[in-house]
């Protein structure tokens, strides 16, 4: 098979091998691991275009596994996790990865997520002009305008750093301390009621420049993590038929 | 004993003066009375002096009385007894009257003091009746010797005529502690010495035996006050003491007050046994009810879980006989019933750990502001994927953001809604409002059967299940509402279930709103200039 290589790292064989043969009718090419030293052999030996971990392995912490990937590549990672392990996911979104799906999950909901953060490693940064795009949102950072289905929106210059590191993001989630590090600085990490301030401004500009663009779902909270930025492509492809392959 | 020592000695000197002075003032009226009727001619008028007798022993006592009859007796010969104004007594018959003179006398003080002593003991053992009824009565409608003890130390205090006494419990003096004091706060004496109740065994009176303080050093600050130890006991064992301090003088403690410490001592003593046993028999109490709930527990989530597990197991069975031949639609409706029954095990399991937590006391909230427009659509939209009843969302327009866990809180809304779909609402309705004083109500509420008023205020509790007790094995365990209350306290908010206009259950969750720094004052720079350049319409708006 010639589909989008992915790892997979579950130490629960049922579930591994349930993931892997769904995966592979999905057309990507499955490497499975059980151990964080398996993967890392793996990936050292294979690489592959997304990697789905579960942070609960048997030998080394999943951290490390993507402390591991990220010294080397941006390859996308999805972190698989139980309910309540809230600053496990915290650590591994710090460590660099892309997302994070709670167990149990639903298998279209998956092979979503999958295909956002293979979209992503596409490339969201900015085009050739030097513009961001997410729906109707058009981000110019070369002359620092921000417009919705056209129309201007006057933002402040945190409000306007802010939406820029999000539709940096796209198709990943961004923890609240990352945001509070991007925009405001280090000494901020902790202030995250200021981050709900302005998140809560920006959503409120944004939707009233251009009362008749759809924005749902484009900065979506996820709760007790941080916020949620969806693609370009999902965005597009969810007001046609429903996002499927 | 020793303690009568130089102390007692100012005392007694003025009340002997006093003695003296009422003997005096009683025979000189009785002197001139008889004098005046000598001159009214009547003769042997001593009986006069019998009067002031009887009034010195009434007031005094035996030894006074006796003094008075002799002093009597000396005056009546000096006075009118011939020859006058000398003790000598020539007529044999003038000795045998003023002999009969002073043994009537004698007799008379004898009897008359003996009579006041007794009233005075009947009244003190009354007053001492009083003060031990008191005691009793105190411990008896209390629930603990906690809560009986500064009460008790009062009446005490006042019954033994001691200026401060406190209760300690504590195997030993070094190891007790304080509980009660009718003198809270003030540092406790150092005295230089020590008087401690020595109980003997049988009817013997107990006596204090007195003690050396050993801390040298710190003697002088403690003053001449002694501490006046009772140990608290019951069956041999010590279980702490009674201290009182007596600052005024070095008294000892007479028979009264020594019997009143000492009743009060034992009372105490068995109001902590009592406590004691009673703390036991809570928590046998306790233990026994929580083994009963670990077993509905178990028995509950054993019921609980394997139901759903029959049905995917039935369904997954089916679909593996080969003898069958199904339709794809078939197929897929049993997929379907799998997947349903998977998330609802899924649920049970969250609301276990949820409620495992909060029993545990191991609910960490992270509390953040957080805004209801945001976070109940999420949920809602969670759960009409799941359902084919109606769920509306009502928000105002502007509702301040609340301070709460949003897992926690995302959590709670899903019971709460999942509850009024299990329970026959076809219709389940999500409100919001900020009340007056500032926090901000969620609201649930269907259209189902509802729930009785007698049955509303035990809704949170643990295993509750409003309904016939048959009916509620099929309803799922009554966790979801327990988990409801739990989570809400966690984050400083509150529970009220009441009944709804719509003719269900009603649940109002009230938050606490967030405190949000003030908008900054941040000019707006970008795109600013480009927007006023370009002139384009709706670059206003925000």
């Amino acid at each position: 098979m010639n589909g989008p290589t992915l790892l997979i790292v579950e130490d629960d064989e049922p579930a591994r091998r349930a993931l892997a043969d769904y995966l592979e009718r999905r057309g990507y090419d499955v490497y499975p691991a059980s151990t964080a030293h398996e993967a890392i052999r793996l990936w050292d030996g294979h690489r592959a275009d997304a990697v789905l971990l579960d942070l609960g392995l048997p030998d080394l912490d999943g951290v490390d596994v993507i402390r591991h990937i990220r010294r080397e590549a941006t390859t996308p990672i999805i972190i698989l996790s139980a309910r309540g392990d809230e600053r496990d996911k915290i650590a591994g979104l710090e460590a660099g990865a892309d997302d994070y799906l709670t167990k149990p999950f639903a298998m279209d909901e998956l092979n979503a997520r999958i295909r956002a953060v293979l979209r992503r490693a596409g490339g969201a940064s900015a085009d050739s002009g030097g513009c961001l795009r997410l729906g109707p949102i058009e981000l110019d950072a070369v002359r620092r305008q921000v417009r919705v289905a056209g129309a201007l929106v006057r933002l402040t210059p945190r409000e306007y750093e802010l939406l820029k590191v999000m539709l940096s993001n796209q198709g990943r989630v961004l923890t609240k301390a990352r945001l509070l590090r991007a925009v405001w600085g280090l000494a901020y990490a902790d202030e995250s009621a200021y981050l709900h301030v302005y998140v809560n401004r920006l959503r409120r500009k944004l939707s009233a420049a251009a009362p008749g663009a759809s924005l749902e779902g484009l900065i979506e909270t996820e709760p007790g993590i941080g916020y949620r930025i969806a693609d370009h492509e999902a965005v597009s492809l969810s007001k046609g038929p429903r996002l499927e392959s | 004993m020793a303690i009568a020592g130089a102390g007692g000695r100012t005392p007694r000197l003025t009340r002997a003066a006093l003695q003296a002075a009422t003997i005096l003032g009683a025979l000189i009226p009785a002197t001139l009375a008889i004098a005046l009727l000598a001159n009214l001619g009547v003769t042997h008028a001593a009986p006069v002096y019998l009067l002031a007798v009887v009034a010195i022993g009434m007031r005094w006592g035996t030894i006074p009385a006796v003094a008075t009859s002799v002093a009597a007796f000396l005056a009546y010969d000096f006075l009118f007894v011939l020859p006058l104004y000398t003790f000598t007594i020539n007529s044999p018959e003038e000795w045998l009257n003023l002999l009969l003179l002073l043994a009537v006398a004698v007799a008379i003080g004898r009897l008359v003091a003996i009579q006041a002593e007794h009233a005075e003991q009947v009244a003190q053992r009354a007053r001492e009746a009083q003060a031990l009824f008191g005691i009793s009565r105190a411990l008896a409608e209390t629930r603990t010797v906690e809560e009986a003890a500064p009460m008790v130390l009062e009446r005490l205090a006042a019954a033994a005529a001691m200026d401060r006494i406190w209760f300690g419990l504590g195997p030993t003096p070094a190891e007790e502690k304080t509980i009660a004091d009718t003198a809270p706060g003030e540092p406790l004496p150092i005295p230089a010495w020590q008087v401690v109740l020595q109980q003997s065994p049988g009817d013997e009176p107990a006596r204090w035996a007195r003690m050396h303080v050993a801390t040298a050093v710190l003697r002088r600050k403690g003053g001449r006050a002694t501490v006046h130890r009772v140990r608290v006991e019951a069956s041999g064992e010590a279980l702490g003491s009674v201290w009182a301090l007596r600052a005024r003088d070095e008294r000892e403690p007479d028979r009264a007050e020594t019997r009143i410490l000492s009743a009060a001592a034992d009372q105490l003593g068995q109001a902590v046994v009592r406590d004691r046993a009673d703390q036991e028999r809570t928590n046998a109490e306790v233990a026994r009810r929580s083994e009963a709930l670990k077993t509905a527990l178990l028995d509950s989530v054993s019921h609980d879980l394997r139901t759903p597990l029959a049905t995917i197991r039935a369904a997954a069975g089916s679909m593996l006989d080969e003898a069958v031949a199904w339709t794809a639609a078939d197929q897929r409706e049993a997929f379907q019933a799998i997947d349903a029954e998977a998330e609802r095990m899924g649920r049970l399991i969250r609301n276990l750990l949820d409620l495992s937590r909060i029993e545990g006391g191991a609910l960490q909230p992270e509390l953040e502001p957080c805004d209801l427009d945001d976070l109940v659509p999420q949920v809602v939209k969670r759960i009409r994927a799941t359902t084919n009843k109606s769920v509306h969302v009502e928000l105002p327009d502007y509702l301040p953001p609340v301070l709460v866990d949003q897992l926690y809180l995302g959590q709670v809304l899903a019971n709460l809604i999942e509850n009024g779909i299990r329970h026959g609402g076809d219709t389940i309705r999500v409100t919001a409002r900020q009340l007056k004083d500032g926090p901000v109500e969620l609201t649930v509420e269907d259209d189902g059967p509802g729930v009785p008023s007698a049955a509303l205020p035990h809704l949170f509790e643990k295993f509750y299940q409003a309904g016939p007790p048959g009916e509620a094995k099929r309803r799922g365990m009554g966790i979801g509402m327990t988990v409801v209350e739990g989570l809400t306290r966690a984050m400083r908010g509150e529970v009220f279930a009441g009944r709804s206009d719509l003719g269900g259950l009603r649940v109002d969750v009230r938050l606490q709103p967030a405190f949000v720094p003030e908008e900054a004052a941040e000019p707006e720079a970008a795109g600013d200039r480009a927007a006023a350049e370009a002139g384009l319409p709706g670059t206003a708006t925000r």
